[in-house]
């Protein structure tokens, strides 16, 4: 579904200096329905990765296919296109100041899909109360706590039911119970529409507990890939060290 | 009136004088790196602006532009706007008067008052100044608006949501300004004219009637109006295209917005004053 190969990315400062490299030579496969963990410490590229994975930001160099479509080479009409089949959750949320919450949720449907009124008001109502929100729909973002926005968040990015579903950090913020549930809550939801989820997320002991597969970035490496388990039970010293959250390690 | 982005010229300028390479370049070299910073600069900042203008116009050669948010602007900027419009036509009008009362006095010219402040705010005042307090107003904080957007990630989620950022969002605010501009300056023509009528009135005892034939007695005609409306037309096109550019230039967070909306602001009232020049000099005053 998702073939990443080769990937490279260095920003250059403005002010002049060496180049940050931020990726370097990542490959990775997402198949089809997975629900994919992108671990690793801040600032190891992983939200570089998925915002490459939409067509957000381009690779120096390597190649990113999504369904067929290499990304790093489509005209900015062919993304709008792609783009249809994603769904997506920012760091930082990335909510519109100027819209209810409501709107917020019912923006996508408004824009993408044919519905009434009736339908959207419907489909938003459900989507609040899936993350506990219901009667927050007429509020405006700049009146929600830091994980209430997230929730939000969450509801928009998964209210189009997209076949590709990208989370940065889906829990930062939100309390243990809160996040356990939103957890399950993507995690039910992936398997009853078979999506193909990406999901970044520093909150490890909640996050393997749902997926099907983990990769590690490292300094812009992808230094392991492979099942939950295996992320689980790794002997290499550095996943060792970030998945168990020791203190003594290489990192 | 230009950002200042940084270019190997400028990085060389400011290598040329840390301390230790200070004796190697002199100071004419470090002059001319820093003239050729600023001038990539200026050549960034336009070439930015005229690749939006392209970016915009094929938009609206396609119509693909969002309706609800042209209104919503031309609300939030025209409409909003005429509390501060209604200020400042009414007292231009009233310091043209003013201006003109001596000579009016000396010489028993009543009948040129209309004539003499409607010259001047015309085909001068009344857009320059009108495009100033709306450059202010509106180019600013649709500046701000776009700026915040880009650094929380806004017009990235619209990126993936498959919404064209420049039909969406940009499109509709570069109509909207330069409509606000242009509707605005007929506006405050008018009310600058009444509030110079009605101080004349007051300060000199012309009544409103021999101001108003002053006015269309053939020395003045439909050109001048015109005139003034194209330059609004002229500035309203430099004020949208540099909130827009730097607004979607923004980098850095809240300190960027900042910057941001400091560079539309100078960049703006500069080339109001430039084109100002240009288009009085290109179609007679």
């Amino acid at each position: 579904m998702i073939t990443i190969q080769s990937v490279s990315k260095a920003f250059r400062p403005s002010g002049g200096g060496p180049p940050n490299q931020v990726l370097e030579g990542v490959s990775l496969h997402v198949p089809a329905s997975c629900l994919y963990g992108l671990i690793g410490p801040g600032a190891s590229g992983k939200s570089v990765l998925l915002k490459m994975i939409v067509g957000l930001m381009k690779p120096d160099s390597g190649s990113i296919t999504v369904d067929g479509v290499d990304v790093t080479q489509a005209s900015e009409l062919d993304l709008q296109k792609m783009r249809l089949k994603f769904g997506m959750l920012f760091q930082n949320n990335a909510l519109f100041d100027h819209m209810t919450v409501g709107d917020n949720i019912a923006f996508p449907l408004r824009r993408l899909t044919d519905l009434g009124e009736d339908q959207i008001k419907d489909r938003v109502m459900e989507r609040l109360a899936h993350v506990a929100l219901t009667g927050f729909e007429g509020r405006l973002p700049a009146g929600l706590s830091g994980g209430q926005k997230k929730r939000v968040g969450v509801a928009r990015a998964t209210i189009t039911r997209a076949p590709i579903v990208l989370y940065d950090e889906p829990a930062a913020g939100l309390d243990p119970v809160t996040s356990q549930k939103i957890f399950e809550l993507l995690r039910e939801e992936q398997r009853a529409s078979g999506a193909t989820v990406v999901m970044v997320s520093s909150d490890l002991d909640r996050l393997l507990t749902v997926t099907d597969r983990v990769g590690m970035m490292y300094r812009g490496r992808l230094i392991f890939d492979g099942t939950t388990h295996e992320a689980q039970t790794s002997e290499e010293p550095r996943v060792r060290q970030f998945v168990h959250g020791l203190t003594e390690g290489p990192l | 009136m230009i950002r200042v982005y940084s270019s190997p010229l400028a990085t060389m300028a400011a290598q040329t004088t840390t301390p230790e390479k200070a004796a190697a370049p002199g100071a004419l070299t470090t002059f001319l790196a820093a003239l050729g910073g600023g001038f990539l600069s200026a050549a960034h900042t336009a070439g930015g602006m005229t690749i939006l203008l392209v970016k915009i116009l094929a938009r609206l050669a396609r119509l693909r532009l969002d309706g609800r948010e042209l209104w919503k602007n031309l609300y939030k900027m025209a409409v909003k706007s005429l509390p501060i419009v209604v200020v400042t036509a009414l007292f231009t009008g009233a310091i043209m008067v003013i201006q003109a009362a001596t000579i009016v006095k000396r010489y028993g010219a009543e009948g040129l008052l209309g004539w003499g402040a409607g010259f001047g705010t015309l085909r001068e005042i009344a857009p320059l100044l009108t495009a100033l307090m709306i450059s202010g107003r509106v180019g600013a904080n649709n500046t701000a608006e776009l700026g915040t957007m880009v650094v929380t990630e806004q017009l990235d989620a619209l990126r993936v949501l498959a919404i064209d950022p420049i039909g969406f969002l940009i499109a509709p605010r570069f109509v909207a300004i330069v409509s606000t501009l242009f509707m605005m300056t007929l506006f405050a023509d008018a009310l600058a004219l009444f509030g110079a009528a009605y101080t004349g009135q007051a300060l000199l005892g012309v009544s409103p009637t021999t101001f108003f034939n002053g006015l269309t007695a053939g020395l003045l005609d439909f050109g001048d109006v015109a005139n003034g409306l194209f330059k609004s037309f002229v500035f309203g096109l430099v004020m949208a295209l540099a909130s827009c550019h730097f607004g979607l230039a923004t980098t850095g967070g809240a300190p960027g917005v900042g910057r941001a909306v400091n560079s539309t602001v100078v960049t703006s009232a500069a080339g109001i004053f430039v084109l100002d020049y240009l288009v009085s000099f290109a179609i007679g005053g």
